[in-house]
């Protein structure tokens, strides 16, 4: 068969171009996290970084790199793949290609919790907020969950209708309670326009986990996602079992999403891009999706937070703009070249 | 008669509204049995049901010896395979993406991709002859190559019985014949048990080695081609009157459909 040997030597190369295309975004996402430590208002040498971890001496430069600096760099690329992996499963869940965490309403339900947990509770701290953001996304998870579960077989469209839903809903409140509390307003200003900027290295470390398990059960989920994106007789024909699969998804989702709300607040369109970007570069195999976006989504969000320092120096601007900002301008080229 | 599936007094309800009563039918092994009916009659509920797409509101169905609902998910998909009524993939999934999908009932976490993989799935895509297809996009195919890709995806499942629901509604003339001209090939050839629902009565009669007649949920019979093709049958069944005569060429039964014979259609006037 001279046609089966000549599709697998395709395929071969194709996987040698896969783990070259791997290395390469891996490099290029290490040259981005250094980026990160050495460039913004004031710029460090090599030497400097490497003194302010190693040999820690309290100077203002050392202070800098290791306690304002050092946080954000582990943190986009963290928040990054996060939010990819989230959008791929999201996507998927939903057969639909612009579904995102937003669109199940998870950072508006984490928003809505910051604002009430401020509002009621007089939480202030970031900590306390993010603690806040993280429940109000779980939350929001498990409502839209539980009620498009509850209508009868949880349906790719009824779990986007509830999600819009609560995502609608929740912004107006957010909306209504800021518009009546301007020092509210201002307060949770930095935190509602994303940022990775003053956050301790510790949110990242807590955070951490939550990220593992999410993209584990990913992982886990990758051949039954392949077939998720068929039809539900095909899925089931097939042996998937639709409700457990789209159960875990769900929570792989939510540890996802509540992880990075928590952590840097709604960093949007990240979700929404990345997955675009990683089938173009691999294809639709969730294995390989999966580690696409993490790494995609990671050099993205570290390099919005490296633009972010610049837009509007000396001042720094929100990174869910820059993400916002570049992600509709890449997004709009992906539907150009597919409308081609 | 060797039964690859036996379904007892199987009776189906969505909600309050029964969609298949106390059916009995036996499918025998390494034949094509052909569903018939006109639409609503319930063909489509019986094979969904014989894939367990369906729980039962009684009855039983049997895969040989075993009743189906003992079985896990994809124990059963590795016995049975479907071919689903419009089934939908992304456009941009390629060729050998969807055709893989195929290999999931017989892949664990521990071994996730084997050889016995890569030649199922290079022998469907031959046997499918849709090799040569094997990078482009479901999207940018013909209709008739993409049913052609589905079988692939389903044969590589590598299951004794395959069941197609409708597999040749939205395709033109030729590739009707060509879908089911390939549909029996893997049954004379591979000796697969093949389950098929058709409404069109003349392909049903040309490719079954069984028909089996549906109607309001019932089974209405069941035999050879020949022994089901009698005019007052077909009216009864199908509401039509017809003329059957014999196929020339292929010496089958052909329906020749005279006009509608049933009021719930909204006969013409008789002038």
């Amino acid at each position: 068969m001279p046609l089966a040997s000549s599709n697998t030597s395709i395929r071969v190369h194709q996987r040698i171009g896969r783990r070259a295309l791997f290395s390469g975004l891996a490099v290029l996402l290490l040259i981005l996290m250094y980026l990160s430590l050495a460039i913004g208002y004031r710029l460090y040498s090599p030497g400097e970084i490497w003194r302010a971890v190693t040999a820690f001496d309290g100077s203002e430069a050392h202070v800098v790199i290791r306690d304002l600096r050092l946080p954000r760099a582990l943190m986009a690329p963290l928040v990054g793949a996060a939010l990819g992996i989230a959008g791929v499963l999201v996507q998927t869940l939903a057969r639909n290609r612009i579904a995102s965490p937003d669109t199940l309403g998870l950072n508006a339900g984490a928003a809505f919790a910051v604002v009430m947990a401020s509002g009621l509770f007089g939480v202030a701290s970031l900590p306390g907020l993010s603690v806040a953001a993280a429940a109000g996304a779980l939350a929001t998870s498990m409502l839209v969950f539980g009620l498009a579960a509850a209508a009868g077989g949880i349906s790719p469209l009824r779990i986007v209708l509830v999600g819009v839903t609560f995502a609608g809903l929740f912004d107006s409140f957010v909306n209504v309670v800021l518009t009546v509390n301007e020092t509210m307003l201002d307060q949770l200003l930095f935190w509602l326009a994303g940022s990775f900027a003053d956050r301790k290295l510790n949110l990242a470390l807590n955070g951490l986990p939550f990220v593992l398990v999410g993209s584990g059960i990913a992982f886990y989920l990758a051949r039954s996602l392949d077939i998720l994106q068929t039809d539900d007789a095909t899925a089931r024909g097939l042996g998937v079992p639709l409700g457990v699969v789209r159960g875990l998804s769900f929570v792989s989702v939510a540890l996802l999403s509540g992880a990075s709300v928590a952590m840097a607040g709604p960093v949007l369109f990240v979700g929404l891009v990345v997955p675009h970007a990683a089938r173009a570069l691999v294809g639709l195999e969730h294995r390989l999706q999966i580690v696409a976006a993490a790494l995609v989504g990671a050099v993205y969000t570290t390099l919005a937070d490296i633009l972010a320092r610049f837009v509007i120096f000396p001042r720094e601007a929100p990174v869910g703009a820059v993400t916002a900002i570049v992600g509709g301008c890449l997004l709009l080229v992906l539907l150009r070249r597919r409308a081609a | 008669m060797d039964k690859a599936i036996s379904v007892k007094a199987l009776t189906i309800a969505y909600g309050a509204a029964t969609a298949i009563s106390a059916v009995d039918l036996d499918i025998a092994k390494g034949k094509v049995t052909v569903l018939a009916g006109p639409n609503g009659c319930g063909k489509s509920t019986l094979l969904r049901a014989i894939r367990r797409l369906h729980q039962p509101k009684s009855g039983e169905i049997r895969l040989g010896d075993m009743p189906i609902s003992g079985l896990k998910e994809k124990e059963l998909a590795r016995h049975i395979g479907l071919l689903a009524q419009s089934p939908s993939a992304p456009d941009d999934m390629s060729v050998e993406e969807l055709v893989r999908l195929g290999r999931y009932p017989h892949q664990t976490m521990l071994q996730p991709w084997s050889a016995a993989d890569a030649d199922a799935i290079q022998a469907a895509m031959f046997g499918t002859g849709v090799s040569h297809l094997s990078e482009r996009r479901l999207g940018s195919l013909s209709g008739g190559q993409l049913q052609r890709v589905w079988i692939a995806m389903v044969l590589a499942q590598e299951t004794d019985i395959i069941c197609l629901d409708e597999p040749v509604n939205h395709l033109d003339m030729a590739h009707q014949i060509d879908c089911l001209d390939l549909v029996t090939r893997l049954n004379r050839e591979h000796g697969r048990t093949v389950v098929l629902v058709l409404h069109d009565l003349n392909l049903a009669a040309r490719y079954a080695d069984r028909l089996v007649f549906m109607k309001d949920g019932s089974m209405v019979a069941d035999g050879a081609p020949v022994e089901l093709m009698r005019e007052e049958l077909i009216e009864d069944v199908f509401g039509i009157s017809c003329r059957v005569i014999e196929d020339p060429v292929h010496q089958r039964p052909l329906c020749i459909p005279i006009r509608n014979s049933s009021p719930r259609f909204g006969a013409a006037p008789q002038s």
